[in-house]
């Protein structure tokens, strides 16, 4: 483990715009120059398999070679979702052996996983899923064992591991002084592991609303130098909250997060602009197409830093407020 | 070990809504237990359980599909919410969820009905699915071998249909009334090996499954009156598997 707060920089090669897989769309899509690179979920191509005394993860060949094909030889990162990095009974070490296979077959360029927990100890002993990820409290406790888990993983695959910050409805959990909040957790992960962070604009947007806090403040404590991903989607209102749904557009305020982020990332190897499998035909292919250009002209952009001017908090609530 | 007492309390009071009570919880905190404690009246707590009721029913109701779209809708609806009131609908992969929740709707049924069996063939296509990915063609010289011992495969299933099968699915497919139950039985067995995962089961091939509710030895069989071929297609089916003492089940046996 890297005590020293160094990080692999160098490692995380600039690759662009993104977009995950969906095998729903058209593989023109993912063809077209739209798009560098592909972002996949790989439990989306793979099957449970009970055995003796698990639960095991297996690649359904025939999905992995339809994602392979319509890919088309894009670079491709991973962005799992099964692993529950912060669950302190045990992680999925099928995700992690699925994830070798995965790997050998198809090499990614880094991978991430989200900094959360949605597995627990049942109390007769045995690992129950919660149904919904949930985030860690900021506590020493927590930031060493993902970050102890994290280096671990850096090691394994060779490539760059990076955490994304999660959107939460929760009240914050009891911290330690040391850590703080969220962000310091995140901070001292990175710090202790070396580790990247995939930086959820959309996730902090939902936090910002519905915490009442500036995410452009929140955006200026977290460490920016090593920023490796940066996640942008859409949400909406449900019971006086603001969900992370993915399920459309990026709404106008995230697009000034993204404007004044990027240029202070700077080793940010992409932009990927998230959304959920079952809003995607809703959305359609030309507003996709739309959303990645956008995003690239803010890419091609990124270096002319503040030249951008965007305003903080009272323009933050006035965009939010004329989405609403 | 308070983060793992934090989690656990964490995610009972999450999944069951009104709650464990965290306080019984030893290595946790003073600031912690006043944490779980309050949440109960927290609107960003009770809206945590919404979004997670709301997503477990949107497995459930996915892990489910074609046995659901068979049901009424109130009856639909109401083993819905009775399935995620009790825990279920957490699994985040949906052939897990299918088994465990088409488990529970199952026993909600009547025997026998076209509900049922849709049910049971919904869970029987998918454990031979599961199955049918790692699925090896049994080595045929095996069978004559006098220790060759031979048992139900762990991925595989028999479902009865009570009217002839293909009408019972138009029907699904159609929307429109199914036909009456008929004692005339139809037969369906489901294995990994199968061509489309099942074949129309023979009455010699139902009686060899039914025989093999326990392992029995291939020479066994044959003095019992079953053919060797009947073994071999049952075997290349995933239907039936060769049992080695040694190893315990797999899988739980399909009944």
């Amino acid at each position: 483990m890297s005590g020293s707060g160094a990080r692999p920089t160098s490692a995380v090669p600039q690759l662009g715009i993104g977009l995950p897989y969906f095998a729903s769309l058209p593989a023109e899509l993912y063809q077209s120059r739209v798009m560098d690179f592909v972002e996949i979920t790989p439990e989306t191509i793979c099957r449970q398999r009970p055995t003796e005394t698990a639960i095991e993860l297996d690649i359904v060949p025939q999905q992995m070679e339809r994602a392979r094909s319509t890919c088309a030889g894009l670079p491709m990162v991973v962005h799992g979702v099964e692993l529950s990095i912060g669950s302190a009974h045990d992680w999925n070490t099928a995700y992690l052996e699925m994830l070798d296979a995965f790997q050998e077959a198809w090499p990614f360029v880094w991978h991430s996983e989200h900094l959360g927990f949605q597995t627990f100890r049942g109390t007769d002993g045995s690992t129950q899923e919660v149904g919904v990820p949930l985030p860690l409290p900021p506590t020493m406790e927590a930031a060493d064992l993902v970050a102890r888990r994290s280096a671990m993983i850096l090691q394994r695959y060779g490539v760059p591991f990076l955490l994304e910050n999660p959107a939460y409805y929760l009240p914050d959990a009891p911290s330690d002084p040391e850590i703080g909040d969220d962000i310091g957790l995140m901070r001292r992960i990175l710090e202790r592991s070396g580790s990247l962070q995939l930086l959820d604009l959309h996730n902090v947007y939902c936090n910002a609303i519905n915490h009442h806090f500036d995410p452009f403040e929140a955006v200026d404590r977290m460490p920016l130098d090593a920023v490796a991903e940066i996640h942008i989607a859409g949400g909406s209102w449900d019971g006086g909250f603001w969900m992370d749904a993915h399920d459309g557009r990026v709404p106008e305020p995230v697009w000034d997060m993204l404007e004044y982020t990027l240029p202070r990332c700077p080793s940010v190897g992409g932009i990927v602009f998230e959304m959920l499998d079952e809003h995607v035909q809703k959305l359609g292919v030309d507003a996709i197409q739309q959303e990645l250009t956008r995003a690239r002209k803010i890419w091609m952009n990124r270096a002319q830093g503040d030249s951008y001017g965007v305003t903080r908090l009272s323009d933050f609530t006035r965009r939010v407020s004329t989405c609403l | 070990m308070a983060l793992l007492d934090f989690q656990t309390s964490l995610a009972g009071l999450v999944r069951a809504s009104n709650g464990s009570d965290p306080s019984r919880r030893v290595s946790l905190t003073d600031d912690e237990r006043r944490y779980l404690s309050d949440l109960a009246g927290n609107a960003a707590f009770r809206f945590t359980v919404k979004v997670q009721r709301s997503w477990c029913a949107g497995r459930a109701a996915k892990a489910a599909y074609l046995t659901l779209s068979i049901l009424p809708g109130e009856v639909r609806d109401q083993l819905l919410e009775e399935w995620v009131n009790s825990g279920g609908g957490t699994h985040s992969f949906v052939g897990r969820e299918s088994s465990a929740f088409l488990e529970f709707i199952a026993s909600h049924l009547v025997e026998p009905s076209h509900e049922l069996t849709i049910c049971r063939m919904e869970l029987a296509a998918l454990r031979s699915s599961e199955g049918s990915l790692r699925f090896k063609r049994p080595e045929s010289s095996r069978i004559h071998r006098p220790d060759g011992l031979l048992r139900r495969g762990p991925y595989a299933s028999v479902v009865h249909f009570y009217a002839e099968p293909e009408r019972v699915l138009n029907a699904l497919v159609r929307r429109e009334p199914c036909p009456a139950i008929s004692s005339d039985i139809t037969t369906l067995i489901f294995g990994p090996g199968f061509d489309r995962l099942y074949t129309r089961a023979t009455s010699s091939e139902l009686a060899l499954y039914d025989r093999l509710v326990s392992p029995a030895a291939a020479l066994e069989l044959s003095g019992e009156g079953f053919a060797r071929e009947t073994m071999q297609r049952l075997l290349d089916g995933g239907a039936l598997e060769y049992w080695n003492k040694r190893s315990q089940a797999k899988y739980p046996l399909a009944t």
